[in-house]
């Protein structure tokens, strides 16, 4: 079986072969990025300048000289955009935003429904696929790739303005310990009362929703959840977060999760492997003094 | 200018409850209009108040989706058809069937939102630009017009990128472009007498896909919760192995 995956974020294509690696052969489409070839593809084709209309060109032609069997496309704008795109073109349904697939003649494939609440379960024989970033921690393989670099025509949009965000540096995909704060924290001064526990575990800070997009106490690349990012911590601890499912959706992958929260019945506590019910402000600094000790 | 919008209308997944097997129930939900449909008329209805023209929403639903085109109405939609014959979600079948609708008028810009609140599939926008041959940008922040083009904003995790692309085009929406407008009573009341076309669909659903369970995930966290200020020292003892 011989798979193609696109990303124009590396990082998601990184994930993508790791997963997929073992299962079948891999060839990849991305943006360039040197790190790309040590994930065990047998070729990696790199572009510039890539935009919908001159990538959905290759990409078409590319699949049907290669006669990909399955093609893995990453769930980012363009990634959608090529999807719903190719799929008339080729004739090829594509199953969305799934996060995990076992090949067993036909694809059993796993996606969240109702808003996140449920994970449907599917057969198919479909063959194309938008993947969920953050489907595994990538790793490293033995075997570099071959490495080919692709031009594409001249796209018919035209780039005219970029600013780029504020944004705090760190990826928080890329977090050993998240201190995530919801709006339990009540105000951005606030910030400063948790800070203490972020350093003392060398921590990286996220929020919920309401916090990144509402209030904008953090920057919007700190969202975690559903329609922001998922994360795989080894330890995530929620403050003040009261757990609703679209924020549940993008801590799942974490190894364990923490929360404090002084509402007993808050559905965080449904969805943690510790829990302390509590108000934030007195336990936080508390635990900040047995950490020191 | 003409401006067509498609309207999603789901149930309400925030009533959504459970059964004794983590399954669904999913009879008698309430149904509304999709969060990010509410940013795709407000879009419309602001481009068409700031460049003259008309709204036309477009809903693939079923005989109940009369409710969300009124509220589409309300908040400033010229005219609407809903499409009847909606029976799963299949985002090729239903690009299919809005696109056969699109082709009946011709239309400068199409709005939609990016990805809908129950799946997130958020393939729509290509699907139908493919299907009518003509530009797509996604996830817009920021939509200006000018002569046959528009300068759109596109939000991505790092940059926001301003794009020129001819039109028509296929314009998908985030929700931080715009906050919908809450309608006046009268608005509303005049919404409920205006005529909504009703067509029938013609989905050519395939069984290509089984669903093999559709169940809340099982939680396998320890969920071991101290009260009366209690916890503090294992949670300690826990968290000493990142120091
Ligand atoms: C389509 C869609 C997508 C969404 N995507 C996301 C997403 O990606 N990420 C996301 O996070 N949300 C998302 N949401 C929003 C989500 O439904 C919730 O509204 C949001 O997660 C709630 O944020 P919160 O927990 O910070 O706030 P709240 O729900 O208001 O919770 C605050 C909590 O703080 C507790 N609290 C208050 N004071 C204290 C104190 N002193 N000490 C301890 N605890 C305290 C309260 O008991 C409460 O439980 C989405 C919603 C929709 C509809």
């Amino acid at each position: 079986m011989k798979a193609l995956v696109f990303s124009d974020e590396p990082k998601n294509a990184r994930e993508i072969i790791t997963y997929l690696r073992g299962k079948m052969d891999i060839d990849a489409v991305s943006q360039e990025d040197k790190e790309l070839v040590e994930y065990g593809a047998d070729t990696v084709y790199f572009y510039r300048d890539g935009f919908v209309d001159n990538l959905s060109k290759f990409l078409a032609d590319h699949i049907v000289k290669n006669k990909y069997d399955l093609v893995f496309i990453s769930s980012t704008n363009l990634g959608r955009e090529l999807a719903g795109l190719l799929s008339f073109k080729l004739k090829m349904k594509c199953m969305p935003e799934i996060f995990y697939l076992e090949n067993k003649g036909k694809n059993i494939t796993k996606r969240f429904f109702h808003g996140g609440k449920t994970v449907v379960e599917e057969e198919s024989n479909l063959r194309m696929f938008t993947v969920s970033p953050g489907i595994c921690d990538a790793e490293k393989a033995d075997k570099k790739s071959e490495v080919r670099n692709v031009s594409l025509e001249k796209s018919i949009y035209k780039i005219i303005n970029v600013k780029s965000k504020e944004t705090a540096g760190t990826d928080i995909r890329n977090a050993k310990v998240i201190v995530s704060i919801g709006r339990g924290l009540g105000s951005q001064e606030n910030i400063e009362k948790v800070m203490p526990l972020v350093e003392t575990l060398h921590a990286e800070i996220s929020g919920s929703r309401p916090v990144c997009l509402d209030y904008k106490w953090l920057s919007e690349d700190k969202q975690v959840g559903l329609s922001g990012k998922k994360v795989r911590p080894d330890f995530y601890i929620a403050l003040g977060i009261s757990g609703q499912i679209q924020h549940i959706a993008g801590i799942r992958g974490s190894k364990t999760i923490i929360a404090i929260n002084k509402d007993k019945s808050a559905p965080i506590f449904e969805e943690c492997d510790y829990g302390i019910v509590g108000d934030l402000f007195t336990v936080v600094p508390e635990l900040v003094e047995k950490l020191k000790k | 200018m003409d401006i067509a919008v498609l309207v999603k209308q789901t149930v309400d997944m925030d009533q959504i409850k459970l059964n004794d097997e983590n399954e669904p129930i999913m009879d008698n939900l309430p149904l509304k209009m999709d969060i990010l449909s509410k940013n795709a008329v407000e879009a419309a209805v602001q481009l068409k108040e700031k460049y003259g023209g008309k709204v036309t929403g477009i809903i693939f639903g079923t005989e109940r989706s009369t409710s969300t085109m009124k509220e589409a109405y309300a908040m400033g939609v010229d005219e609407g058809t809903v499409i009847k014959g909606y029976k799963k979600s299949d985002p090729m079948v239903t690009a299919g069937v809005i696109a056969e609708e699109l082709r009946k008028a011709k239309y400068d810009i199409i709005i939609l939102g990016d990805q809908s609140s129950d799946s997130y599939s958020g393939l729509m926008a290509g699907l139908i630009a493919s299907e009518l041959e003509i530009n797509v940008i996604t996830n817009a922040i920021n939509i200006e017009i000018k002569d046959n083009t528009a300068d759109i904003t596109v939000e991505s995790e790092n940059e926001d990128v301003t794009v020129e692309t001819d039109l028509p085009a296929v314009v998908s929406v985030a929700q931080e472009i715009n906050e919908p407008r809450l309608p006046k009573v009268m608005q509303i009341m005049m919404a409920g007498k205006k005529n909504i076309n009703i067509v029938d669909g013609n989905p050519k659903y395939e069984d290509d896909t089984k669903i093999i369970s559709d169940k809340a995930p099982d939680s396998q966290r320890k969920k071991i919760i101290y009260e009366d200020g209690k916890g503090i020292d294992e949670i300690a003892k826990i968290l000493k192995v990142v120091k």
